[in-house]
């Protein structure tokens, strides 16, 4: 019984990795990003450089993703998403030539490969990132096999999470991004300086993006595809959580990863992937906007 | 200028504009049916028969997504039904299910995994195989092949639009959906021969006459189906329902206050969409001869929506042409292996341009354009006018 609790959990984390991202681009922001995925995957290319390149394990690669994928997602606001805020259909056909784009990059090892140069690490092959030991090893408590890796992703998430939610709802900042949420136009009559919070919230979720790859690339191979069916999942969450409500997001990966843990036990891990997406269809149906969703706009 | 003059004046620039737009309908018709006469490689016609199929696509894009405001991520869902009840159909006719030892055909896909000592008839080779009894007769497959999408788009929009699901979460059911069917074909692996699909299909026989993909004859199946739903679609949007529709998409609330029941006219076109998708499906299949998963996967119906904005979301021809060009240029670039890789790079940053400078599309561009020829037609019409009221009356 714990055993299936622990795989839905270890499922839950990931789906919550990604979609903690998310939840702050799109649920705070209103901006589809398919180019999550992407920075996902570049977050996960970074560990995998950082090990060959630099000989850096994990844990520094976790705050070096962070950064990376956070400026590239600054990037992105600064240059794209800036002109298309309220324009939510549009973020997602903008972002997905984003997504296309940045995936081509790595691919074509940011066209150095048209020159015949080859950076190890990069390029359309497969790569993996190697995890430290102590993590792999199996333990054994009071009768129970726990796996450390998985384990260290569902604590990470956590603390991620605890992060996130105090950054929200503790901080100045947070204050000011949830006033804008609410109504752009009041907040900037208040005097919050919008354009900045909101550079500044996308850069925070795409950071949160680049941490996911990270551990992602520990049980994944890292190729540059991957990213794109991660970030189905992430927004099929966050829509089902509420936009803007982070205990809803965290309340919606939890449900869906352990209905993907369960059904995969009884049948297959193929059907369970349907089911959550059956489950998914029908709680948008039953409630559009969401479990947790509080009135706006 | 009077009131009388300027209503004339917008009256004939009203006419110019419908008469330019029948011009461009025409000469797009009379370029693709007589594209045959140009191009005698049938390798190229039986490619470019391909991407008239997409060009089908970007009409049914265009007419949910431009016309009913519905963006349906899931276009490919209806795609791949039509494609695969198509599918089913020429597979049972293909030699290939002649040859296995049975007087009846049978896929041989579903032989190689049979149980030993099965019945090899397709009723009892596995528990799912009895779906297949009826597609040996082909006017079934290609009649489920519209039918299905059409059955399965009215039951999901009636749930959707009756709930007043709109915007995003419709995006995002239609895109759950194609992923949950996707699965679904791909595990009922004994049935659909999972990853793989069906492939070796037989040929689309119509009173005897086989349609080979690489002949003009098929080619010309393609060209015309496709003048034809694009005609149909022009007119279905012109009628009074595509008006009331236009009004529900720009403001549902309003329509719904003057008496209109948005709902129905939602489902109404989204059906119609999804049954073009199915047909295009089902023409796709005939020319390429195989159908798989891969026709549900999000990249595929994502890359649809692509098309039709570059092409023009609100343009049915403008999506249409968007279609067959993107991937006509693909695939010139795919020969070579660098230029098939930079390609994509270049999709994705058009894609932005589009988005951030050409909401329209092309279609917007040429709208723009034969506007402006108009306003000087008609500036100069009236300068003409004034000059010669201007003599009579010295």
């Amino acid at each position: 019984m714990s055993d299936i609790i622990f795989i839905g959990l270890s499922l839950s984390s990931i789906l919550l990795l990604v979609a903690l991202g998310l939840s702050i681009t799109y649920g705070a922001m209103g901006v589809i990003n398919m180019a999550h995925g992407e920075l996902v995957m570049i977050g996960a290319y970074t560990a995998v450089l950082a090990g060959i390149h630099l000989g850096l394990n994990l844990f520094f690669a976790l705050p070096l993703a962070f950064v990376t994928s956070g400026l590239l997602g600054l990037l992105i606001e600064r240059v794209l998403i800036r002109r298309l805020y309220g324009r939510i259909i549009d973020t997602l056909l903008a972002t997905w030539g984003v997504a296309i784009v940045l995936q081509q990059l790595v691919r074509l090892e940011f066209g150095l490969s048209f020159f015949g140069i080859h950076v190890e690490g990069l390029g359309s092959g497969l790569q993996n990132m190697a995890v430290p030991a102590f993590l792999t090893q199996p333990v054994d408590i009071a009768g129970f096999t726990l796996q450390p890796y998985r384990s260290f992703i569902i604590v990470v998430t956590l603390l991620l999470t605890g992060l996130t939610w105090w950054l929200m709802y503790r901080t100045p900042m947070g204050a000011q991004v949830r006033a804008i949420m609410r109504n752009p136009q009041i907040a900037a009559a208040c005097g919050i300086d919008v354009r900045r919070v909101s550079a500044l919230t996308f850069a925070y979720g795409s950071g949160l993006a680049g941490v996911a790859g990270v551990l992602l690339a520990g049980f994944k191979t890292v190729m540059p595809e991957m990213g794109a069916s991660v970030v189905v999942d992430g927004f099929l969450v966050v829509v089902v959580g509420g936009v803007g409500s982070l205990l809803g997001t965290v309340l919606a990966a939890g449900i869906l990863g352990q209905i993907n843990g369960v059904v995969a036990l009884l049948s297959n891990d193929i059907i369970a992937r349907a089911v959550v997406f059956a489950v998914v269809i029908g709680l948008i149906l039953w409630r559009p906007r969401g479990l947790f969703s509080f009135k706006s706009r | 200028m009077t009131v009388q003059e300027t209503s004339t004046n917008s009256g004939a620039v009203r006419r110019f504009e419908r008469a330019a737009d029948w011009a461009i309908y025409a000469l797009f018709i009379a370029i693709v049916l007589g594209l045959p006469l140009v191009v005698d490689d049938v390798f190229w016609l039986n490619r470019i028969a391909k991407y008239l199929v997409f060009g089908m696509l970007g009409i049914a894009i265009a007419l949910s997504w431009g016309y009913a405001g519905i963006l349906n991520l899931g276009q490919g869902l209806f795609f791949g039904l039509g494609a695969y009840m198509t599918a089913m159909s020429l597979k049972l006719m293909s030699a290939t299910s002649l040859q296995q030892g049975s007087d009846k055909p049978v896929p041989d896909f579903m032989l190689w995994n049979a149980e030993p000592g099965a019945v090899t008839d397709l009723c009892c080779i596995n528990k799912g195989s009895f779906l297949w009894i009826p597609f040996q007769a082909q006017w079934f497959g290609l009649a489920m092949a519209i039918v299905v999408p059409l059955i399965v788009a009215f039951i999901l929009s009636s749930s959707i639009f009756r709930l007043r699901v709109s915007g995003v979460y419709v995006a995002i059911i239609t895109l759950a959906l194609v992923l949950l069917v996707r699965l679904l074909i791909i595990d009922a692996q004994p049935i659909t021969n999972g990853f793989n699909g069906l492939t070796d299909l037989g040929w689309l026989t119509i009173s005897g006459f086989e349609f080979d993909p690489y002949m003009v004859e098929t080619y010309y199946v393609v060209a015309g189906s496709l003048s034809v739903v694009l005609l149909l679609g022009r007119w279905l949007v012109s009628t009074r329902a595509g008006l009331i529709l236009q009004s529900t998409r720009d403001d549902p609330t309003r329509a719904r206050y003057l008496g209109y029941d948005v709902a129905a006219y939602q489902i109404f076109f989204f059906t119609i969409s999804a049954g073009i998708a199915g047909f295009a499906g089902l023409l796709y299949v005939v020319a390429a001869e195989f159908a798989s998963p891969s026709f549900m996967d999000i990249g595929f119906s994502i890359s649809m929506v692509v098309w039709a904005a570059v092409g023009g979301r609100n343009s049915l021809i403008g999506a249409c042409i968007g279609a067959i060009l993107i991937n006509t240029v693909e695939a010139t670039a795919s020969e070579t292996e660098i230029f098939k890789e930079a390609w994509k790079l270049i999709i994705g940053g058009v894609f932005i341009f589009v988005v951030l400078y050409m909401p329209n599309g092309l279609a917007g561009i040429a709208r723009d354009l034969v506007a402006r020829i108009q306003r000087k037609r008609v500036d100069e019409g009236t300068q003409t006018a004034t000059a010669a009221a201007n003599r009579r009356q010295a």
